[in-house]
């Protein structure tokens, strides 16, 4: 399978590149942690010195990189200086935490564009469909910001979702049950915030989608065979309407990291997102490049997820 | 005064890395020679490569071997302020008209494009010739700021050919230019043609698959088979000593290409 | 779903709202800055038309907000009336001092936030503006070079643009930003940020404008321009560029409020303008205090107001640029075929 191959050490390149490119703009900024240190007359000059050499700082730049590219390599990824401690775990933690929000959001809104977007198309010109179509327009116009503070608005009132990190204090003395409620009930608003972002781009294309797919004439030939609606959508339609969704999936996911660094920090979900904002306000150098880096890994391995279904999905893509 | 000697061209299809490459062979060391106000027809079946020669004579694709000589200097070794005053003497004419004009341009300014950009005149002299010429070729001037989608296929091609007559070039290379037109068309176009040769003593290379209207217009006709020049001669000498395979082939598919031949077309003194 | 008609209502709404902003010094009452110590957090001034004792007034007018002693609300003093007065002293509208009409109410120090919220429009959608120029002059140079000459530079510059474009663009943004010094004060260090936010949007329409001149490039009417003797430059300049223009003009249509939309999501995270000058990142700042966002509702305001020029952007990108796919035209899996195969590929 070389095309898949390709793709990897594609991806791989791709990540070096970004790798890079963040290492070297985080690195032209004019501040650094011990900025403040610096300032507190009681911390000596050789201490501060000391700890710089210590992380490496005053080394040049590709060598600061090699540093950084060994750290990854023994699982450590560098070393955040204000959480005193590897950046691995941190990241890691944080990472999952995304994970969760934007795996349960890309979820839902594919379970609501789907159905939504098979029937919008089946009927067209009906007056759900033009209403959907108005919302739909609005929804994606509106920036997540905006939509997110008008839900926290709503959630302040209700006082029935709690706002803030993902967990409540007592989660540990929870049991299963309860510890699920209490993560869902803090999911719950942020991921409804980038779910409402992105079904309407999706419920568009594949609505689109399939509309062009149902006026083809392999449909019409089918819908003369007889064969009945329901299986017609699903079984004939659908396969063949895939194939561009399932790149728009990939593409997409770009946009759905940034949606959700926007929307954690304003929900105070502790995820990626936050913690890149946080260790851009603390300067903390690796955790920067490790967040901004690990984002694209998701990225990246989201769109290999979708050249391997389309690899598998579409024989044209074999004849490459 | 056009002459190309041992043209070579192939092309190759298929990514640079991939193993599965395909060399098409499109001019096989190619002869032929284009006298001063004659008409030379260059036959074949589609694919033998005559639009690639084209091409090369006007130096618009290059040859991977030969020369291509011009009142015998060698077409691309010329510097640039050379070569800009060659390209004035040699002008192509494509096959599809609307698409070798663009859309967005009005009809004066298509015509007086050459002028344009060999920047030789002012404004109001290029505009004037550009005008001068539209009327020769039978296209009213008032229709000068019509868009080029807006004329038929017969009068786009009458607007190319006074776009190549711009530069007052002395050969004329006619690429399958009356091919997309009916035939009532075609006829116009054709005696147009041949007014302005007389008119400026133009040499015509012109390129088609169609045997009967080859051998209509050309004082001489080359026939073409995958690449290679296999037969030319006189129109005459054509008809009665076709040797080779593919020239007994056209002959036959144009049974009346004979009669034609002497019912030329006849021209306006 | 898909406009039939020419957004004549987003084009409105645009030129309403663009003018709106421009003239700020205008329509605004007040200063942006001016703080009113005594009058923080009031609610909108309310403009009424009768009066306590009945009275129809023709000109609308408005009583003083005076803070209540008992909670920390305000109520209206209608002892006496105070006109709204228009086209006073180079205003729209305004109201003699020491009355305030604070049409969206004011904020924790007072200041009016209608006058904010003209004032940090013509900042945010400047800043838009001019990042969307840079993107789009950097994607013309760029993509036209690329399709143009082709190979090796061609390979080059899509390469980098596949990278600048694989990092999720607000990642990207906020470590270019990382780049910056952290408070922005002087006017200078906010057009370096909008430099730099423009610049490192050059990859999507670069990779455009490379696929029309791609394509474009082997037409024969260009064909027929070599063979007239005409130069590259002419060649991009009079015909291969200006098929980009629709592309350009929706990437323009999509390009500001994406960028209006940074600098609003930077400045609401503390890192984009800076206070006292006001931008609309700035405004929604003060909703981050969730004690704000529940007792003061019209900070809200300014949020809601925002979205109709969102709307009107993307009412005009979705005329423009839904059919020839903006989101995915040229973003293949090789940066050529199309990857929503319905819709007109990008040649290579």
């Amino acid at each position: 399978m070389p095309f898949l191959v390709r793709r990897v050490l594609y991806s791989l390149f791709l990540l070096a590149g970004v790798s890079i490119l963040t290492f070297v703009l985080v690195d032209l900024a004019p501040g650094e942690f011990f900025d403040e240190m610096r300032l507190n007359p009681r911390i000596s000059k050789e201490t501060i010195a000391g700890l710089r050499s210590n992380y490496g700082l005053d080394l040049p730049l590709p060598l600061r990189y090699l540093r950084w590219l060994r750290s990854v390599a023994k699982g450590e990824c560098g070393f955040s200086f204000s959480y005193n401690s590897p950046a691995a775990p941190i990241v890691w933690r944080r990472a999952q935490n995304t994970l969760l929000l934007t795996g349960t959001a890309t979820l839902f809104a594919w379970l609501i564009a789907i159905p939504f977007g098979i029937w919008s198309a089946a009927k067209p010109g009906k007056w759900s469909d033009l209403f959907a179509g108005g919302t739909l327009s609005i929804l994606l116009a509106i920036p997540e910001l905006i939509l997110g503070l008008l839900l926290l608005l709503l959630a302040l009132r209700s006082g029935y979702f709690p706002v803030g990190g993902a967990t409540s204090l007592n989660f540990p003395q929870l049991d299963f049950w309860s510890k699920s409620k209490d993560l869902a009930r803090h999911l719950f608003l942020p991921c409804l915030c980038l779910t409402a972002g992105l079904f309407p781009l999706l419920l568009s294309h594949v609505r689109a989608s399939m509309t062009v797919v149902l006026e083809s004439p392999f449909i019409a030939a089918a819908r003369a065979h007889g064969i009945p609606r329901r299986r017609l959508l699903l079984r004939h339609a659908l396969p063949a309407a895939a194939n561009p969704l399932i790149s728009l999936f990939g593409l997409s996911l770009g946009a759905l990291l940034s949606s959700s660094l926007v929307i954690e920090g304003l929900f105070g979900w502790p995820g990626l997102g936050q913690l890149f904002i946080e260790a851009i306000l603390q300067r903390d150098f690796y955790l920067v490049v490790d967040a901004a880096v690990l984002a694209t890994i998701f990225l990246i391995f989201g769109n290999l997820l979708a050249d391997a279904l389309l690899y598998t999905l579409d024989p044209r893509i074999r004849d490459d | 005064m056009l002459e190309a000697c041992h043209l070579r061209k192939h092309y190759v299809q298929g990514r640079w890395y991939s193993r599965r490459q395909f060399h098409v062979t499109a001019l096989d060391d190619v002869n032929l020679t284009i006298e001063p106000g004659s008409t030379l027809a260059l036959v074949g079946e589609s694919g033998a490569g005559k639009s690639t020669l084209g091409r090369c004579l006007s130096r618009l694709e290059e040859p991977d071997s030969g020369e291509i000589r011009i009142d015998g200097r060698n077409l691309w070794t010329l510097r640039p302020e050379e070569l800009l005053a060659a390209r004035r003497n040699i002008q192509l004419i494509f096959q599809d008209s609307a698409m070798a004009m663009n859309h967005r341009f009005s009809a004066a300014e298509i015509v007086e494009e050459p002028l344009l950009i060999q920047k030789s005149m002012s404004r109001t002299k290029r505009r004037k010739q550009a005008l001068t010429l539209m009327e020769q070729v039978g296209i009213s001037s008032q229709w000068a700021q019509r868009s080029a989608l807006e004329f038929s296929g017969g009068e786009r091609q009458r607007l190319a050919i006074a776009r190549a007559l711009t530069l007052k070039p002395r050969v004329l290379i006619l690429d399958e230019a009356l091919a997309s037109l009916d035939f009532e068309t075609q006829e116009q176009i054709a005696k147009l043609l041949l007014d302005l040769q007389a008119s400026f003593s133009l040499a015509y290379f012109f390129i088609t698959h169609d045997f009967r209207l080859a051998a209509r217009m050309a004082n001489r006709i080359a026939v073409m088979w995958k690449g290679r020049i296999v037969e030319s001669g006189s129109v005459p000498a054509i008809f009665s000593e076709a040797r080779h395979p593919s020239t007994r082939l056209l002959l036959a598919a144009a049974p009346d290409a004979q009669d034609d031949a002497l019912a030329r077309i006849p021209r306006e003194h | 779903m898909v406009p039939r008609n020419k957004p004549y209502i987003a084009f409105a709404l645009l030129a309403i709202s663009h003018g709106l902003l421009l003239l700020a010094g205008f329509f605004a009452p007040y200063d942006p800055t001016s703080q009113d110590r005594e009058l923080p957090f009031a609610p909108p001034t309310r403009v009424h038309f009768i009066d306590a004792r009945h009275k129809l007034h023709l000109l609308p007018f408005v009583y003083r907000w005076r803070a209540n002693t008992t909670d920390r609300g305000y109520h209206e003093d209608r002892q006496t009336v105070y006109p709204v007065r228009f086209f006073s002293q180079w205003h729209f509208f305004a109201t003699d001092p020491p009355a305030k009409i604070f049409l969206m109410g004011s904020d924790a120090y007072g200041r009016d936030q209608f006058s904010r919220f003209l004032y940090g429009g013509r900042i945010s959608l400047f800043a838009g503006l001019v990042a969307t120029a840079i993107s789009l002059i950097l994607g013309m140079i760029l993509g036209g070079a690329a399709g143009f000459y082709g190979r090796w530079l061609d390979e080059l510059i899509m390469r980098a643009a596949e990278i600048f474009l694989t990092l999720p663009w607000l990642y990207l943004l906020f470590a270019v930003r990382a780049f910056l010094p952290l408070h922005i004060a002087p006017n200078g260090v906010f057009l370096l940020l909008i430099s730099v936010l423009g610049a490192i949007g050059w990859a999507r329409p670069a990779r455009l404008i490379r696929g029309v001149v791609l394509s474009a490039k082997e037409r024969e009417y260009v064909l027929a321009a070599r063979g007239f003797g005409a130069s590259d430059v002419y060649l991009l300049r009079r015909h291969l560029l200006p098929e980009a223009g629709s592309v350009i003009l929706t990437q323009a249509a999509v390009l500001i409020p994406t960028y209006v939309l940074a600098e609003v999501v930077l400045s609401f995270f503390g890192l984009g303008v800076s206070e006292p000058a006001p931008s609309w990142g700035n405004l929604l700042a003060n909703l981050r205090q969730y004690g704000v966002l529940e007792s003061y509702w019209w900070i809200f305001l300014p949020a809601l107001a925002l979205v109709p020029v969102f709307l009107a952007y993307y009412g005009v990108f979705s005329y423009y640029g839904y059919y020839r796919g903006y989101y995915f035209a040229g973003d293949g899996r090789d940066g050529t075929r199309n990857s929503l195969s319905f819709m007109p590929p990008a040649k290579a």
